[in-house]
């Protein structure tokens, strides 16, 4: 194509100007500030004195700080190993000709259009210690009457188990548009080879939604890392710090202790994991479109 | 693939229902309490179906209660957000995908790369900022943090989009004396609405959603939106749960009937974001 000049130039940039403006007003800048305070010591929101890289040592050595990773480990990892075999299993099965299949999949991918202060509520409400269905069902096949969240373990199954419910619509739908690209030829010259069933699926299907499973894996593992409403909402972060993850204490650390500078480390710790996984996703997006 | 023996038929249907159960029980349970007198909330072992039905939780929420008002201001603020950011978005793409110029691929780059930026990363500067320039506490600080953050993935979206609709258009429309605003108002933008609505829908459904920014930025109570109204429920002694579930069901009747409606869009939209974004 041409190369644009003169007046048009500037009709182009015009174009531009809003959502540069507005991206450099509310995302650019506010990176630059976050690091700029996590340099420094604070009280409310007045800087004391300049520390240098001091809350990040204290982040990386604190008790607390390591435990915050471990929990945003655990927390996107547990969710990624549930989401991604259901995904891929409830896709493959939404993609054979089977009656109602449209109402499954309505059924099955509906959780994905609730919001995460809801799907805390729902499930606050379904685990409740004293009338909570979920409770009556363990302590039919347990024999005692447990409060889910009062439990380090308790507490971490219970939220998992939410994050699952509200964010594997998304693996599964788009495993499913991955699925519905292979030509149904393949799986029948694959026929006349003896393969069928479980082996289809291992040399024919896996393979060819191997990309798509791991752009999932990204997007969700973000998602998972980036969370906070959901564990604010359901846990809190408790009992104790069993399920503040990183993004949790970031999040306290501003609005709820008012410690500007160390909330401030935390998102900076935050924002240089998404890169680091964008670029992932990025280099990925690009092997698969060569 | 698809001679399928009865057996495997079988288990293909039960692990559907399964999961369809595990995706609607939690809800189905949510209206069944909403429905239910106070004395069968509070009741254990619970029992599923309602043995009365009331109404007195809905209208609590709706007549007796600041929820109709935190209703009304997230649909403003919804819709205000997403018809702006695709204003912003549409223009910002269109330029993207029609001029090229030293620099062009830089701006494009910088508007998309703040899509790695993740909200709670600049939640905290946001809110020392808004208090700085005046603006916290009001509509328009949730609007513009909203807008910006849906503005990268739309303008990605939208950007493909354009690419896809022929050139010739224009030119033809050039030769005519047709200006660029021009082309881009009264002809792409309209052939473009069947992709606009399929992106517009997602982010509609994200401001809808979300929390943290309503909760970090407000304090009045008249400018609360849905979702921090429901949040409150829990932060009060004795949790009413009963009408917190009426008002769980009310806040999310629009996103699921848009849903119900618009499946098909709502999976388009999702598959191009999420792959394109």
């Amino acid at each position: 194509m041409e190369l644009t000049r003169g007046k048009e130039k500037w009709v182009a940039l015009a174009f531009m100007a809003p959502a540069l403006l507005l991206v450099a007003m509310v995302s650019i800048y506010p990176i630059f500030v976050a690091v700029n305070w996590s340099l420094y010591e604070t009280s409310y929101v007045q800087a004391v004195r300049y520390v240098g890289l001091d809350n990040f040592v204290a982040l990386f050595t604190s008790e607390n700080g390591v435990r915050n990773m471990v929990n945003s480990a655990v927390y996107v990892f547990s969710s990624i190993l549930l989401v991604i075999p259901v995904s891929v299993l409830l896709a493959v099965l939404l993609n054979l000709k089977l009656r109602f299949r449209m109402l499954f999949r309505t059924m099955i991918i509906l959780p994905w259009v609730i919001s995460q202060t809801v799907t805390a509520l729902l499930w606050k409400w379904m685990i409740n210690a004293n009338y909570g269905p979920i409770t009556y069902m363990l302590e039919q096949i347990a024999g005692i009457k447990t409060d889910l969240l009062s439990t380090s373990p308790g507490a971490n199954l219970s939220l998992i188990i939410a994050n699952v419910w509200n964010t594997f619509p998304l693996a599964l739908v788009l495993v499913l548009a991955a699925l519905q690209t292979i030509p149904s030829e393949l799986y029948e010259a694959g026929r006349v080879d003896g393969a069928s069933g479980w082996k289809s699926f291992f040399h024919i299907t896996l393979p060819l939604i191997r990309p798509t499973i791991m752009v999932a894996i990204i997007t969700l593992s973000l998602e998972y890392f980036n969370m906070v409403t959901l564990i604010y909402v359901f846990t809190g972060g408790g009992p104790f710090s069993a399920t503040e993850t990183l993004s949790l204490r970031a999040f306290k650390e501003g609005f709820d202790y008012w410690n500007v500078a160390l909330g401030s480390a935390f998102s900076v710790i935050l924002f240089i994991f998404n890169i680091l996984l964008s670029l992932i996703y990025i280099r990925l997006l690009r092997g698969r479109a060569h | 693939m698809q001679h399928l023996t009865a057996r495997a038929k079988a288990t293909a249907y039960t692990i559907l229902i399964l999961f369809s159960a595990f995706a609607l029980v939690p809800i189905l349970w949510a209206f069944g309490t909403s429905l239910k007198p106070e004395n069968h909330i509070l009741q254990y072992p619970p029992s599923w179906l309602p043995a009365e039905f009331t109404w007195n939780h809905y209208y609590n929420v709706l007549f007796r209660s600041n929820f109709p008002t935190y209703f009304l201001n997230s649909v403003m603020v919804t819709a205000i957000s997403i018809v702006v950011s695709l204003f912003i978005a549409s223009h910002a793409a269109y330029a993207a995908s029609r001029f090229r110029f030293k620099g062009m691929n830089l701006l494009l780059f910088l508007i998309l790369m703040t899509s790695m930026i993740p909200g709670i990363a600049v939640l905290i500067p946001l809110y020392l900022i808004s208090v700085k320039v005046g603006i916290y506490d009001t509509f328009l600080v949730m609007i513009l943090i909203y807008t910006a953050w849906r503005t990268p993935m739309l303008t990605w979206v939208l950007k493909g989009f354009f690419d896809a609709i022929p050139r010739e258009i224009e030119e033809a429309a050039k030769v005519d004396g047709c200006s660029p605003w021009r082309a881009f108002y009264q002809l792409i933008l309209p052939v473009s609405q069947p992709g606009l609505a399929a992106s517009a829908l997602l982010s509609a459904v994200y401001v809808w959603n979300d929390f943290l920014v309503a909760f970090s930025f407000t304090t009045k109570d008249d400018l609360r939106l849905l979702s921090v109204g429901l949040y409150n429920y829990i932060t009060q002694y004795g949790i009413n749960w009963g009408q917190l579930m009426a008002a769980v069901i009310i806040s999310i009747l629009p996103v699921v009937a848009l849903f119900i409606g618009l499946q098909s869009k709502f999976v388009d939209g999702l598959s191009v974001g999420a792959v394109k974004g």
